[in-house]
């Protein structure tokens, strides 16, 4: 490919957005024709092709194909899997990989009686099928979705009703829809034939980046906003890096800014709802839905303004009664003419409306009463047959005549050159596909790229998506660069299971991820433990070769709401508006409004599971973000993975964890009776699915009994109170366990 | 059978996430160097030497080869939020003088969000041309103009916005957009750092709040998270859960984490080679002693009444920005690589920002930091430590030369020409750089962008802007990117 063919009139930099630029002659024919065949040579664009199942001598292990794949290249080394990991292990594994929490007591005995592989396939279809999947599975989704609850900048304003979307992804995820759908219903769920509500607040995925009420350049803004749409889609969804090619063609990938412009022709008839800088909601649903309730409220509103008319006499004429007890400047201000009254006068009626209307609705004669009665009936009746849709946060395509789009020279908003048809990457469709025309409402341009993500041929969508989902079972995917599969993305570890995989997925599994988890989740290669072999660590320390499960450590909803539940505290409520955690005030001095950013702290609302917490992107609540929550302005194809200090500092010194260790000191007085050795053997098994060992339940017992007598020492104002003294020492022997390196890295 | 991932070459990440270096991301604390100990004993290196890959050197924070030879090793920004007025501060205007009270009549785009706009209106600060380069200041800094020949003026100053929450954004992170690492993080994404157990950027803000946009403005963006800035208080416990909990004693603390150690160790046993376990078990000891370390450097009760007197620690006007300016004096000592001091929090006249009564406003905001400052920089001096330490002073944009109506004295937002000032390590003193025109609306001499700005603070610090990279999304993302800066040579010394 030849790059850099554009013949662009360099431009001085940073020149006052004001100031025209030089113009440039570009020719898009000329652009596409950077892309040749070679390119499209690259694997990940190839279509996905099912590879032989490999033969392997150790048969014995091999659960499902998987293993085949997985076996296979270790035999060709002369490598070993990894032995099964225990049952415990397994069991603490694939609870906290499935839920993102820990099996209760009674669920580790009803498992533990019987651990067999087979009880173990049939424990994975329960918890598949239980809410909490949903809220593990949805969160990993809202990382890439770059998901917030407010816009950032200056006002930082709440997105309101965003959390429907995150609702709607928890549900997507428990109800299994299938992958295809979701990628529909995400990008075009207006636009569907069966639009409704639910689909519509999908599409709120658009929305959900930051935005600047009061922009630098609102022109250069409005692209922005594109740009961050195309961002998110291109590696989302393809795994593709198309934000590259927004001022020129990409540096390293066969894309185009002629590919760039098209995609934003696509979503260039996107309306924000909004009133100034306020950000607006709208209600959810279908057009009939939406036209339904149109017309409903203009019934009403008819109905209102008949009751006004009636009204309107009787008022007048107790106003001029002088029998009102209204206060005098409220009587002074309704005796000007509506549309005279200040805002001042406005506000003083508004205050005493409620009185006014219980004094004009007493001085109702009983044929005006039996008038506005029916007219309020008919009200009713119009809303219970037509009831209010939610409210949800979304753009609109409000039109199906599209605005031009031009492609912007060196990507600046006040150079547009060519025009610009709505149109794919090059690299995967040659021959650009027609598009669906416009209907009545919409320009269906969204509609037809979604299909086309969608379809099963495409090369790029399933083997993107298989890759996320086997990421977050080993930590890492088979391609470790998972936005991006392009030429400059790692090559996939295993690149027959990963087709292997993709060609499953579509034909045997029908787009059903928790059919996809059924499958990883029972292979041999998915149950080995996580043991390291200094022998194989030597060669290949990135465990490339899948010789072992790979130890990773949770991300920091699964150990905060681990603690919640080990606690006791666990609040299991789903859905709905956000919670706000606990956020100490000094946390608060960084921002420029401390007193008015966040809720008082209520601990049962707090105590729900951390996907309900509020996202707030001028201040992430520390705890989370000091554990490595991931970017709140971008889209995030992994968490990272730190050991800092503050993350000690938070999980030792923290409100949090340590008013759940009071907690759980007082749950473990409750279940286990006053025996301290008895306490701290269920604490183990609550916390960490195992007994203590021997050697463990040795320390503890004498770092109770120490701290018991310490305790007391210390304390010896007043009487020595021995009960409390052994709570404490409890109380610190938990919050040591929950600081555990096993309570986050369980292996 | 012939595949088409024939075509692979193996392990081309152009991150370079590999495993290797995500091990060091995983061990990096505040300290990298305690970690690098930790790991040596471990065996790490003897076991890394095996591996196919040589481990690269770019682990998180410990300390780092600059790009070229350079003075300065830490930075100290005054940032001045709100936008502190240009024409009354180290911009002296004669023509202004001269049209007081008449209207404006050029081509500019004066002032932000339609706000009223009034007439040229005239310092009523008096420059006086001061040290020996005979730098003309104004009034409002009778301490700072001592250091008149330290000080290089760029009066060319310019920035693509007009609102505060994307001025701070751009002047901190070089974007107008949220998201995108600052300056502070990437110094130390660049450098390193020297201290063994505070944080390598620390930011501390005004008692009135924080700045407009708040956090997004140390945000570390796509670059990992241990290299954004750290709030730290000026007084009792400076970092987030810095203090033992209440109700637990010094000795219990001390205790429990022995027991979590113990308890740590015995799993590790089980684990040899883990080396993410080994990281976090550092990481709490790290904790611990950063417990009194950090909490030693804010108690400045002990010093004498000499230093509190230069500091102006007893004046109520300066005694917050006083307090700030000897910790960060400490904190200059103890290695930390960027020091970010906001002065002015909220809005409007909590901060610079003086559309009301511009001359009250930068009175106060002024009379607050000007002898902290000048203390601060003498005491650089005075410790041999001055020409290790760039120091910055500016906001994120400046004032307009006009009144905001008649006879209002406030001053509405001008990016199109402000004043910025570098001084210490590596900055030729003395001087002004670039003009405004001569009613001090909009720069046009040598103008110099905010990205000009950060590609000679990096200059400075010893590093290229066009190399310091970062691969993200398909990209290698620089600071002053993805458009041409340079970096302002008359700066330099």
């Amino acid at each position: 490919m030849a790059r850099f063919a554009l013949a662009l009139v360099l431009i001085p930099s940073f020149l006052n957005a004001e100031e025209p630029e030089k113009k440039a002659t570009v020719d898009l024919a000329a652009i596409d024709g950077n892309i040749g065949d070679e390119d499209r040579e690259h694997w990940a664009f190839q279509a996905v092709r099912r590879p032989q199942i490999p033969q392997v001598k150790n048969r014995d292990w091999v659960r499902n194909p998987i293993d085949q794949f997985v076996l296979a290249q270790l035999e060709k080394k002369g490598w070993q899997p990894a032995v099964t990991a225990t049952p415990q292990a397994l069991l603490r594994r694939v609870y906290l990989d499935l839920l993102g929490l820990p099996p209760t007591l009674k669920e580790q005995e009803q498992f533990l009686a019987n651990p067999t592989p087979q009880q173990l396939d049939q424990l994975l279809a329960r918890l598949l099928d239980r809410p909490g999947y949903g809220e593990r599975w949805g969160r990993h989704w809202l990382d890439l979705v770059r998901y917030a609850e407010t816009n950032g900048y200056e006002r930082d304003g709440v997105k309101p009703h965003v959390w429907r979307y995150r609702d709607y992804v928890i549900r997507a995820f428990n109800e299994d829809l299938p992958y295809n759908r979701f990628i529909l219903e995400q990008l075009a769920g207006d636009e569907l034939s069966d639009a409704s509500s639910e689909t519509v607040l999908a599409t709120g995925y658009y929305r959900l980046g930051p935005w600047d009420d009061e922009p630098a350049n609102p022109k250069e803004d409005r692209f922005d906003q594109l740009d961050d749409i195309i961002n998110t889609t291109s590696q989302v969804f393809l795994g593709m890096t198309l934000a590259c090619a927004r001022c020129h063609d990409h540096k390293f990938e066969p894309l185009t800014a002629h590919d760039y412009y098209r995609m934003v022709a696509i979503f260039v008839p996107l309306k924000r709802p909004q009133n100034g800088r306020t950000d607006l909601d709208r209600p959810a649903g279908n057009k009939s839905q939406l036209a339904k309730l149109a017309k409903r409220n203009q019934q009403i509103a008819a109905q209102n303004s008949r009751i006004s008319q009636i009204r309107q006499p009787i008022q007048d004429k107790w106003l001029a009664s002088g029998q009102s007890k209204l206060s005098k400047n409220a009587l002074a201000a309704l005796a000007i003419a509506a549309d005279q009254r200040n805002n001042e006068q406005k506000k003083l009626i508004q205050a005493e409306q409620a009185k006014l209307d219980q004094e004009v609705t007493a001085a109702l004669d009983e044929k005006s009463k039996a008038k506005i009665a029916i007219g309020q009936a008919t009200i009713a009746r119009l809303r219970q047959e037509t009831p209010d849709l939610p409210q949800g946060y979304f753009y609109e395509e409000l039109s199906p005549h599209a605005p031009q789009t031009h492609l912007l020279l060196r990507g600046r908003s006040n150079n547009p050159g060519p025009q610009v048809q709505p149109g794919l990457p090059t690299v995967l469709e040659k021959q650009q596909p027609a598009f669906l025309p416009a209907d009545e409402q919409t320009t269906r341009r969204r509609l037809t790229l979604a299909r086309w993500i969608a379809r099963k041929e495409n090369p790029l969508t399933v083997r993107v998506y298989v890759n996320r989902v086997w990421q977050h079972h080993f930590g890492s995917g088979l391609v470790r660069t998972p936005h991006d599969f392009g030429v400059m993305g790692a090559a996939p570890t295993h690149p027959e299971l990963l087709d292997w995989l993709a060609s499953w997925f579509v034909s045997e599994g029908n787009w059903s991820t928790k059919k996809l988890h059924r499958l990883i989740m029972s292979s041999n290669t998915y149950r080995m433990s996580r043991k390291s072999n200094p022998d194989y660590v030597a060669i290949d320390p990135e465990n490339t070769l899948l010789w072992r499960n790979n130890f990773q450590r949770l991300e920091v909803e699964a150990i905060r709401d681990s603690m919640l539940a080990v606690s006791g505290q666990l609040n299991r409520k789903m859905y709905g508006p956000s919670m706000y955690p606990f956020v100490p005030r000094a946390a608060m001095e960084g921002h420029s409004d401390p007193n008015k950013i966040w809720k008082p702290f209520h601990e049962q609302e707090a105590s729900r599971r951390t996907i309900y917490a509020h996202v707030k992107r001028s201040m992430v609540v520390p705890f989370l973000e000091v554990l490595d929550l991931c970017d709140t302005t971008q889209t995030t194809p992994q968490r990272l993975i730190t050991s800092v200090a503050p993350q000690a500092l938070t999980l030792f010194n923290g409100d949090f964890v340590n008013r759940q260790a009071r907690h759980f000191a007082s749950r473990l007085v409750h279940d286990a009776g006053a025996d301290p050795a008895q306490q701290i053997k269920l604490a183990y098994r609550l916390a960490l699915c195992r007994a203590p060992t021997l050697a463990e339940q040795k320390t503890l017992m004498t770092f109770f009994s120490a701290e018991t007598e310490k305790f007391q020492q210390v304390d010896k104002a007043g009487k020595i109170d021995a009960a409390r003294a052994r709570q404490h020492a409890l109380e610190q022997i938990c919050r040591v366990i929950l600081n555990l390196n096993e309570f986050c890295y369980p292996d | 059978m012939s595949l088409p991932w024939s075509r692979f070459t193996p392990n081309r990440t152009p991150c370079g996430q590999t495993r290797r270096e995500f091990l060091w991301e995983a061990g990096a604390g505040f300290s990298g160097l305690a970690l690098i100990d930790l790991l040596t004993r471990d065996g790490f290196f003897s076991e890394s030497a095996q591996a196919q890959e040589k481990p690269k050197p770019n682990y998180l924070l410990a300390p780092k080869k600059t790009h070229f030879p350079a003075k300065a090793t830490r930075a100290v920004f005054f940032f001045m939020n709100g936008g502190p007025s240009q024409v009354d501060t180290f911009d002296p205007k004669p023509e202004l003088d001269k049209h007081h009270g008449e209207k404006y009549s050029g081509k500019l785009k004066v002032g932000s969000n339609g706000r009223p706009i009034g007439y040229l209106m005239k310092s009523p600060f008096p420059f006086t041309r001061h040290g020996e380069s005979g730098l003309p200041i104004s009034s409002l800094y009778p301490h700072v103009s001592k250091f008149a020949d330290d000080l290089c003026v760029i009066r060319s100053m310019y920035t693509d916005t007009a609102a505060h929450a994307s001025g701070c954004i751009q002047m901190n992170t070089g974007k107008v957009r949220i998201g995108t690492p600052s300056l502070g993080s990437w110094l130390n994404y660049g450098l390193g750092t020297i201290s063994q157990d505070l944080p390598g950027f620390v930011v501390m803000t005004d008692p009135r709040g924080g700045p407009i946009a708040s956090a997004s403005n140390w945000s570390s963006g796509y670059v990992p998270a241990a290299y954004q800035g750290t709030l730290f208080r000026s007084s009792g416990s400076p970092l987030l859960n810095l203090a033992t909990p209440e109700g637990t004693t010094e000795r219990t603390q001390r205790d429990s984490l022995d027991l979590l150690n113990q308890l740590n160790a015995q799993h590790l046993q089980q684990r040899a080679g883990e080396s993410e376990l080994a990281a976090r078990i550092e990481s709490y000891e790290l904790a611990y002693r950063m417990q009194t370390t950090a909490t030693d450097v804010v108690d400045v009760e002990k010093e004498d009444q000499k230093t509190r007197e230069r500091y102006g620690l007893d004046n109520k006007l300066t005694a917050d920005f006083g307090r700030k300016c000897l910790i960060t004096k400490r904190l200059l000592e103890k290695g930390v690589r960027f020091i970010q001091l906001y002065s002015g929090g909220g809005h409007i006249e909590d901060t610079w920002d003086g559309h009301t009564d511009c001359i009250s406003n930068h009175k106060l905001h002024a009379g607050e930091t000007d002898q902290p400052m000048a203390a601060l920089m003498q005491d650089m001096k005075d410790c041999g430590l001055w020409d290790e330490t760039l120091f910055i002073w500016g906001g994120e944009f400046g004032r307009t030369p006009t009144s905001e109506g008649v006879d209002k004295p406030g001053r509405d937002h001008n990016w199109h020409g402000f004043s910025t000032w570098l001084a210490g390590g590596g900055v030729k003193g003395g001087q002004a750089v670039g003009a405004t025109d001569e009613l001090g609306f909009g720069g046009v001499e040598n103008r110099v962008h905010v990205s000009d700005l950060h590609a000679t603070v990096l200059h400075l610090m010893g590093l290229d802007h066009n190399k310091l990279t970062y691969f993200y999304q398909g990209l290698d993302r620089r600071l002053t990117g993805p458009g041409e800066a340079r970096v302002v040579k008359e700066v330099l010394a």
